[in-house]
Order: structure tokens, then sequence, then C-alpha cells
């Protein structure tokens, strides 16, 4: 473990991902207690205060401070974004894997099925559940992480099918392993790679889901400082004060670029053939 | 012949060096090589995988990669300097005045053009012909490569055309712009034996009829003695031994290439004399191998194997041997349950007839090792973890792991190691370590020695006698190497399309009983000069 995160931080993608994953992290830990004011607070004298000395990313249509709203609203955005990629994404592979090492009927089945989920689309799929479910930022990230799994399977499949018909699968199959051992020591560590990095492109699009979910009024409620929800609610001044859903908006490209760094990184760590 | 190269080269390459800038640093590749190649003269260069010798091709072709630095050297194709050409200079050379062959035909050709447009293409560019002219042109170039119907075969797409036909329509391409010199890089590896022999039969005749000078490049000694002038025996980028093909095969004078040569399998030199057991270990019974499923409206796929059967007895080589395609592989994969079957097996005492009735005793009875070590270890685990599965599996100590590694030779501490930091040798030997940890009785050996070099490959089969004087096991060993399988085999069954045409004891292979196609491998497959 130590070995990988040395071999992370060798390459500059991975070091510079995970230097912005640690600030976000220290974030979503201490943001409420290092917030300069209370989230929440109404303060009607100063809506829509540009940036200055007193609210140093401005202040929102109800006099919010933002720069307090974004840090306290990295805890309830990033952690449950990333919980329901990895949630998505272990399903799609675990499915992915196991549906290229059935192959033939198995594999026609599991595949068409797959696509059948896929022809919804992921918001639809997601407001489905949730609605069935009911409100709230756990049903959510469960309906998003069931949204993402049949995408992560098409991956892992395609992946996994080269990685099937490798020679060290036959040899264990002719050693008589079991399925089980096949698919999540011989062949998931294999197909590793393609999907870290397509996990890290998708935390974005988690985060923008859940905003969309907040926004339709299904995920987070109001007033709770969720990123995407703030973009929301900034929609309309976006003419009459823009730093509003600038600040979030950023908030959130940052969080995404940070993944995908990390990811790249990742990539290139976990290649264990890369001497460098 | 004796080695006394003309006045005038066609090629001259003096003190030629050549790095690779890596991350790590510099990598010399070629080292003060010296070779020259006279008019009408054919110099094979050997060497094994990693020796430089296609970095040398590709030197002569200007086409090296980004990170190549020419360290030294002179390059002259006649009076020309290679190395001081421009782009447009280039494009007049290749092709034109140096062609070159190709290892693999099927990669050579453009999969989307007919094969007649390719050879049309060269020669409207390089012989400024028409396009009806050219035509004219390229059926007269594929009817010199003796290609029946070439008008006919000129329509065709390179997947319609066998791995023959493919090969001579390269060579046809090479040699209809009537170039001074043309680059031979392992022309006939990918070919079946046969084929193989074929294409070098033809390359005899047309070097007669054209003289053209000719740098033959393979891994292949006993090969090179056979076609070449002169031969150049290339190590580690360095040039360590040249002359006439017999001096250099019958009285080696450096040491690496008395290795090399002693390495050549000989068909007469018996490195089994032992005789196999009474016991059976497996009989197979009437067992044919059938890939893709039955669908409805359609005929089923042909069997890849039909109806073979054959027995192999306690500590007995048993050799297969045929040309790809010729089920050998597919019976592999009956034997080890990879692909379903119809027929039986009769091993450890039962009669199975079905993959699924394979239970742990068979499973341990009979091992594989398959061909490319790169992909028969996971690479994601180290050594020692996959040395561990059959002891998990069949019982036994993980503490047997440094003894099991002592038995192919590898120091113990390889256990920490990942497939990917050991060499192709090595590789082979953890994957036939692992097969020895299931202590089975008969171990399959699926072209175990095709992808290493002929000096790994000896060691290999040196490794694989030992094991089995150690532990009586016997081994279905199958190869395409005739010569290969004579030294070792105490019987040897020959397949061709799927059919078992020969099965009989080695010393009586080449009886005059045999079936043609086993007289037709034989001959295809001549014992190396001395």
């Amino acid at each position: 473990m130590t070995d990988l995160l040395r071999r992370l931080l060798r390459t500059p993608q991975g070091a510079i991902g995970s230097a912005l994953l640690v600030l976000l992290a220290l974030l979503c830990l201490l943001g409420p207690e290092l917030a300069p004011r209370d989230p929440e607070a109404i303060d009607f004298l100063g809506r829509f205060r540009p940036p200055g000395a007193q609210n140093w990313l401005g202040a929102d249509q109800l006099g919010r401070d933002v720069l307090s709203r974004l840090m306290t609203g990295a805890r309830s955005t990033i952690p449950l974004a990333l919980l329901a990629t990895l949630l998505g994404t272990l399903a799609g592979a675990v499915i992915g894997t196991l549906s290229a090492y059935l192959g033939g009927r198995w594999d026609e089945a599991i595949m068409r099925n797959v696509d059948a989920v896929m022809a919804i689309p992921g918001l639809l799929l997601a407001l489905l559940l949730v609605s069935s479910l009911g409100k709230g930022s756990l049903n959510a990230t469960l309906a998003i992480a069931i949204a993402f799994t049949p995408g992560m399977a098409r991956v892992t499949r395609s992946v996994a099918l080269n990685v099937r018909a490798q020679d060290y699968v036959k040899a264990a199959l002719a050693r008589g392993e079991h399925a089980s051992f096949i698919v999540l020591r011989e062949m998931l560590p294999n197909v590793v790679g393609p999907v870290v990095v397509e996990t890290t492109i998708r935390v974005a699009f988690a985060v923008m889901l859940f905003a969309t979910l907040s926004f339709l009024g299904l995920g987070a409620q109001p007033p709770a400082p969720e990123w995407g929800l703030m973009v929301a609610e900034a929609r309309r001044f976006v003419h009459q004060a823009p730093w509003i859903i600038l600040a979030p908006a950023l908030a959130i490209g940052v969080t995404a670029i940070a993944f995908n760094l990390l990811g790249d990184g990742l990539r290139d760590a976990l290649n264990p053939r890369d001497e460098r | 012949m004796t080695a006394a190269p003309p006045a005038s080269p066609v090629l001259a390459i003096e003190n030629y060096s050549l790095d690779y800038t890596l991350r790590q640093g510099t990598a010399r590749v070629l080292d003060g090589v010296n070779l020259s190649i006279g008019k009408g003269e054919v110099v094979g260069l050997v060497g094994e995988s990693g020796s430089g010798k296609s970095s040398l091709a590709w030197a002569i072709m200007r086409h090296l990669p980004r990170n190549a630095v020419e360290a030294s050297g002179r390059l002259s194709l006649g009076r020309l300097d290679l190395r001081g050409l421009d782009a447009k200079g280039l494009q007049a050379v290749r092709g034109k005045r140096i062609g070159m062959v190709f290892q693999d035909p099927s990669t050579a050709l453009n999969p989307t053009l007919r094969l007649g447009e390719q050879v049309i293409e060269v020669l409207m560019r390089h012989r400024g012909l028409g396009r009806a002219e050219a035509r004219d042109a390229a059926e007269a170039a594929l009817a010199e490569v003796e290609l029946r119907d070439p008008a006919a075969l000129m329509r065709r797409y390179p997947h319609e055309a066998s791995g023959g036909e493919k090969q001579r329509v390269v060579i046809a391409t090479a040699f209809a712009t009537a170039p001074e010199l043309i680059l031979f890089d392992e022309p006939t590896t990918a070919l079946d034996v046969i084929t193989g022999a074929r294409i070098l039969e033809l390359f005899a005749r047309l070097r007669e009829r054209t003289g053209v000078a000719a740098l033959y490049i393979s891994h292949d000694l006993g090969l090179v003695s056979r076609v070449a002038d002169r031969v150049s025996v290339l190590r580690q980028g360095r040039i360590v031994e040249e002359g006439a093909p017999e001096a250099v095969f019958l009285d080696p004078r450096h040491d690496y290439t008395r290795r090399l040569v002693a390495a050549v399998p000989r068909p007469h030199r018996r490195l089994v004399d032992d005789a196999a057991g009474g016991d059976t270990v497996l009989a197979a019974d009437g067992l044919s191998v059938r890939y893709g499923r039955r669908r409805l409206f359609r005929p089923p796929p042909p069997p890849a194997t039909k109806a073979v059967s054959l027995e192999v007895r306690a500590g007995e080589i048993l050799g297969v041997v045929g040309e790809s395609g010729s089920g050998k592989s597919s019976l592999a994969r009956g034997l080890t349950g990879l692909a379903e079957f119809d027929g039986g097996i009769h091993a450890t005492g039962r009669r199975l007839d079905h993959a699924r009735k394979m239970d742990k005793a068979y499973r341990r009875a009979v091992q594989i090792v398959f061909q490319h070590p790169d992909s028969s270890l996971n690479p994601r685990m180290r050594i020692g973890d996959i040395l561990a599965r059959p002891l998990k599996l069949y019982g036994g100590a993980l503490s047997d792991i440094p003894a099991l590694l002592e038995q192919v030779r590898l120091p113990a501490d390889y256990a920490r190691k990942y497939p990917h930091q050991l060499s192709g040798g090595e590789k082979q030997r953890v994957a036939i370590a692992r097969a020895f940890a299931a202590r089975p009785s008969l171990v399959i050996c699926d072209e175990i020695t095709a992808a290493l070099d002929v000096s790994v490959q000896a060691q290999v089969i040196e490794w694989l006698l030992a094991l089995r004087r150690q532990h009586g096991t016997a081994y279905l060993f199958i190869t395409h190497d005739l010569n290969l399988i004579r030294q070792i085999a105490h019987r040897i069954a020959v397949m061709q399309q799927g059919e078992l045409v020969d099965l009989r004891d080695a010393a009586a292979i080449d009886a005059p009983d045999a079936h043609p196609y086993t007289r037709a491998l034989i001959a295809a497959s001549p014992a190396p000069v001395g």
C-alpha cells in the first residue's frame, strides 16, 4: 500500500490530484468548524453583496455567506457522490467480469438486461428509484449507484473479455479453480486500470446528478448548503450576481478535475509493469 | 563458398552503433557493427531475441523509433549514404532500391485492400507505370512467385488467401521493383513447416533468376546456414562471429556460437534413453473437440479434432506434431476440460465423458503448460502466490515453494517477484514449476518452447527431462518442431486436419511405411548441417 502511494506521488498527475483531494478531504472534515460565518444566517441588508472584506466570496440572494456555505457543503456533497460511484462501480465491475467469464448464453442474457436498463436515461432511472424509495440523500445515493451500474458493467466486460482469453485464466480453469476465485482474484485485478479511470470520471457526474436530484427536490433539501443545490438556486440570479453560481460551480469543477488527475495517476501506479 | 566480399558491396555497414534513450538512461542496441553484402550475395544475420537484429533492419530502412540515437558509423547503399537522406530521398530508396519481407504476412498486408491493389500501387509508384501496365506487371510478378492463377488471386482480399499465398504476395511485391537489396526478417517463422520450406525453395529460385542481394535475418542458425552465403552472428548488438555457414556451424570459434550450435535440435541425437513404463496414465477414446454452439438452421461447425484415440503410458514422452490448425492444441484443450468434447477419457481409474466430470484427482494428475509464458502467469500476482494455488487446491505445504523454485533452478527470493520482472525463459520455468506443484502423472506441454530462443529451449528441455527422471512424469509434448521431438519422444503422433494420421515409435518415424504426410513433414524439416 505504501508502495502504491509512493508510485502514485511520483507522477505529476497523481501528486496534484492527491494534493487537491487531501484539501477537499480536510474541507469535508473541518469545513463547518473553519467556516467564518453561520452558513444559514440570513442577512437582508447584505443581499447580493459582491466579494469583499465582509464576505470573501460574496453573499447570495438571502445574504448568506457563500464561502461558509461552500465549506459546510463539502461534507454533504463529496462523500455521498463518492459513495454512490464506488457502489455503482463495484456492482458493475463484478457483473461485467462475471458476464465475460461465463460467456455464451449467460453473457448474452446478462448484457441484454444491462442494455435494457441502459436504455433508460440515468436521471430518469434515478428519479424513478428515488420516488419509489422515498426522498433523502441516502436513497439518492443508492439510486445513483444503481444508475451507474450498467455503464460500468459494459466497460468492465469489454476489458474482461480480453483477460478471459489469457492463458492464466485457462490455467486456472484447467486447475479446477472455483468460479468466484477466477472472477475475483484472477480476472478482476487485471481489469482494474480502465475501471479506475472510468470511476474517477463518474464521480463528477455523480456530483451533478446529486445536484439535479436536489434541484428537483428529491435529494438534499433547502436550505442545506449542498453544492449542486447552490448552483440550482443561484441559477436565477446569474446576471445579477454571477459569483453565487460561479463559486459552487468552480468547486464542483475542481473536485471533478482532482478525481480525474487521481485516476490518471492511479492508472500508472496500479500497473506493476511500470518501472518508474 | 569462402568469404571474400566483392569489391563494390551493395550494402556496406561500417562501425555502426545505435542507442535507445530510455528513462533509465541510454541502452546500446548495436555496437560497432560491420557488415557488407556484395552483389548477388545472401548474408544471414543470426541472433536471439534482444540481440538487435531487427533494429539493424530498421536502421537500414531508415525507420527508427523517436528515441533512437545513432552514435556512430556509416550505412551506404552502393555509393549512396543512407544516413544523409531526406524524406524525399528515402521515398526513392524504400521499396524501390531496398525491399523488405516481414515475419507475419497477415499483418504486412492491408486487410481492406485487394491483394492485386497492393502490388499495383507499389508498381505505379516505383516504376512509374500506368494503371493498365501496372496490372499486367503485377500479374507477371505474382506468376513469378509461382502462385497459381494470379489474376484470380489479385481480386481476393488478404483474409481470403492462405498464409503461404500472402507471404508469396509480399515477396512478389518486394521483387517487383527489381531492388538491389531485399531484407528478409524471419520470413518463414509465422508459417507452417511445409509452407515455410516451399517459401525457402522459392527464394532460392528467385535469387538465382534475379541475382538480388539479400540480408536474411533469423533466430534459426540451422535455417540460415541453408540459405546464406555468409553468416554473421549477432549477440547483444555486437557481431561475434562471421564466415561461411559450414565453417560457423561445424567449427564455431566464439563461445556463444558454440552454445547456439549445440542448442540446435538434431533428430538423431537422442536425449532420452530409457523406455516408458507399462501402465496407462491416460487414454483418449474417440475424443473429438468441437467449437461453437449448434445454431438453428445452420450446420454445426466441423470438429477441430475428429475421434482421436491414443494412450499415454507412465513416464512416457508422447510427441504430437502437425501444422497449425491440425487440431493438436484442441486435443490439449479437450484433455484439460477447456473445451467441450465427445468421446471419452480414461484416467485415474475412471472413464470421463464430459468436462464437468473432471474431479480434483483428474485435475491434479493432468497438468498443462501453455505456449506463451507472458500470458500464462497472472501479471498481478507474485510468483509465490502463483505457485501457492496448486498447493492450496491439491494439498501441499506453502513451505514447499522454495523447493519448487529450486527444481527449476530459480532462487527462492523469486517468490516475491512479479512475472514481468522475469525473462521469458524464467517465466516458462515458473509455469513448469506450477504444473509440478500438483505432483502430476501427466503434463501436457503445448508448444512450450516455441516462444523461446534456441539456447533457452535447450535448457528448458534439459530441465523437463531432469524433472521426469526425478518424478517419473509422462509428457504429452505438442510441437511443430519435428527435429526437437525426435530427440526426446518415445512415440510420435502426427495430426493433419483434425485427424490422427500416424502414431509410431520415434525411432521408426522415417520408416518407409510411414504416412505420406509424416514423410512430407520430415522432408520439410531437414536436419541441420553437421
